[in-house]
């Protein structure tokens, strides 16, 4: 167990010291997350919208930025051809744990940016802070869970390109049904405790994270290796 | 699994008159047998129930056979499974957009009697739309993947990953949320609505309707088996002409 968290440890700290250096991934996910932002404001054309369509909306964007960032972390490895080296020298659940932490810090960084401009942007009035913190947190380790595994696949895919939103987007509908009602709850608030009645939706959610995590580490051995 | 002809040709004669039964069954009318009970606006069209529930049985039988051919896949490594996969996963989808044009089509002439509706954002519905995008996808990612092998394996560890999150789809979240299907938040539950006669047809139905699909897998299976086996023979014959 130590050894085993020691060299998941390795990974992890080998890809933040890369996107570090480049900040590659976090640089294009903040662009096109405040870009996406930039055109649904200017589509609203200033109209007050629902809460539940802004809910809706701000999920969308993290959505399609988690699918155009995250597919790049195996992606990368088979470009740089330190694919087979890290074959050889860290078994599969590592290098997925690795990655996982690394895909969940990452759209963590992002979402907290996209969360501030979105409610600046939008002049949005949170009703319960906490949960709406919570709902993005679990949102994202479900996303990063779900991504993790099918970014791995892609990977081994002769074309790349638009295959890894295909696969994504059908896969994530529950996590992102769930985390929509999660969030219009905690922007709008109900008179007897939200929390209460955002219950269903955040369990559905941890569920949801839960089965696609431990799917991943029983699957992802045979992913990674020939 | 291996057949011989002559079982096989006596399963489906066998089915086809089991299906017969079925169907004249279904459209019995005139109180001669089996009438099914006059609820205002659903009135004959009731008998939608003998075909759009058992299509979301047998695509639920056809992804649980994919899911366990493709995790013997996994263990093994054998393509045979892998062909066994990809033929249920077909077979699926084209009873999933059965179910979904048979419920869509009475929905209109019913729940949406009046209006001009043909697909409402039910969540039943779009959850079962979804699945049906799901496993299409399944088929995308085959497409990008050259050799068999790996082709049987990434596709596997896909269709594993993909039936894990089908109960989320079709049994947590529409339980969750406002809708018209039965079973659904509020509504009562399929076996407190249906009429016991009913059940003398719609639970034949059902076996039948996996009948057909079992059938209409092992067709696909057989097709695989040939043209792997023609591609085989090609590329040895290629070699041949090589040497």
């Amino acid at each position: 167990m130590r050894r085993w968290l020691s060299a998941a440890w390795a990974l992890l700290q080998k890809d933040l010291q890369l996107e570090l250096r480049s900040r590659y991934v976090v640089n294009v996910l903040l662009v096109f997350v405040l870009s996406a932002l930039l055109v649904v404001a200017l589509a609203a054309g200033g109209d007050a919208l629902d809460a539940r369509i802004q809910a809706g909306l701000l999920w969308i964007v993290i959505l399609f930025a988690a699918a155009l960032g995250l597919g790049r972390s195996f992606v990368a490895e088979e470009e740089r051809g330190t694919v087979l080296l890290l074959r050889l020298n860290a078994t599969g659940t590592t290098v997925y744990a690795g990655k996982l932490v690394l895909s969940f810090v990452s759209v963590l960084v992002v979402n907290s940016v996209l969360l501030g401009a979105f409610l600046v942007l939008f002049s949005v009035e949170v009703a319960r802070p906490g949960l709406l913190m919570v709902t993005i947190a679990l949102g994202t380790l479900g996303l990063a869970g779900a991504t993790t595994l099918l970014a791995a696949i892609i990977a081994r895919t002769a074309r790349r390109g638009p295959l890894l939103p295909m696969l994504l987007f059908p896969l994530l509908c529950p996590l992102l049904l769930s985390a929509v009602s999660a969030t219009h709850l905690s922007l709008s608030g109900v008179p007897l405790g939200t929390w209460r009645a955002a219950a269903d939706s955040l369990l559905a959610m941890a569920g949801f994270t839960g089965v696609v995590i431990s799917a991943s580490v029983l699957l992802f051995d045979y992913v990674w290796h020939d | 699994m291996s057949l011989t002809g002559a079982c096989y040709r006596s399963i489906r004669l066998a089915l086809v008159a089991w299906m017969t039964l079925v169907l004249l069954a279904a459209f019995s009318f005139g109180g001669l047998l089996l009438n099914v009970p006059r609820i205002p606006i659903l009135e004959h069209t009731a008998r939608n129930l003998y075909f759009h529930v058992p299509m979301w049985f047998t695509m639920m039988a056809l992804t649980a056979m994919a899911a366990w051919q493709s995790f013997r896949c996994l263990k093994t490594g054998d393509l045979e499974c892998d062909m066994r996969a990809r033929a249920a996963v077909h077979v699926a989808i084209l009873f999933g957009v059965l179910g979904l044009l048979t419920g869509s089509y009475w929905a209109h002439y019913t729940w949406y009697e009046g209006t001009d509706i043909w697909w409402n954002f039910d969540p039943k519905q779009t959850m079962a739309a979804v699945q049906v995008l799901i496993y299409g996808a399944y088929f995308a990612l085959r497409n990008s993947l050259d050799e068999p092998e790996k082709r049987a394996r990434i596709s596997a560890v896909y269709n594993v990953f993909a039936f894990v999150t089908v109960p989320f789809l079709l049994y947590v979240l529409p339980r969750q949320m406002e809708s018209l299907h039965p079973g659904a938040e509020g509504n009562p539950a399929f076996s407190e609505i249906t009429h016991p006669v009913m059940r003398l047809v719609f639970y034949p139905a059902i076996a039948g309707f996996i009948g057909v699909a079992w059938l209409l897998y092992r067709q696909r299976v057989r097709t695989y088996r040939l043209e792997a086996a023609a591609d085989r023979r090609g590329s040895e014959a290629l070699i041949g002409h090589m040497h």
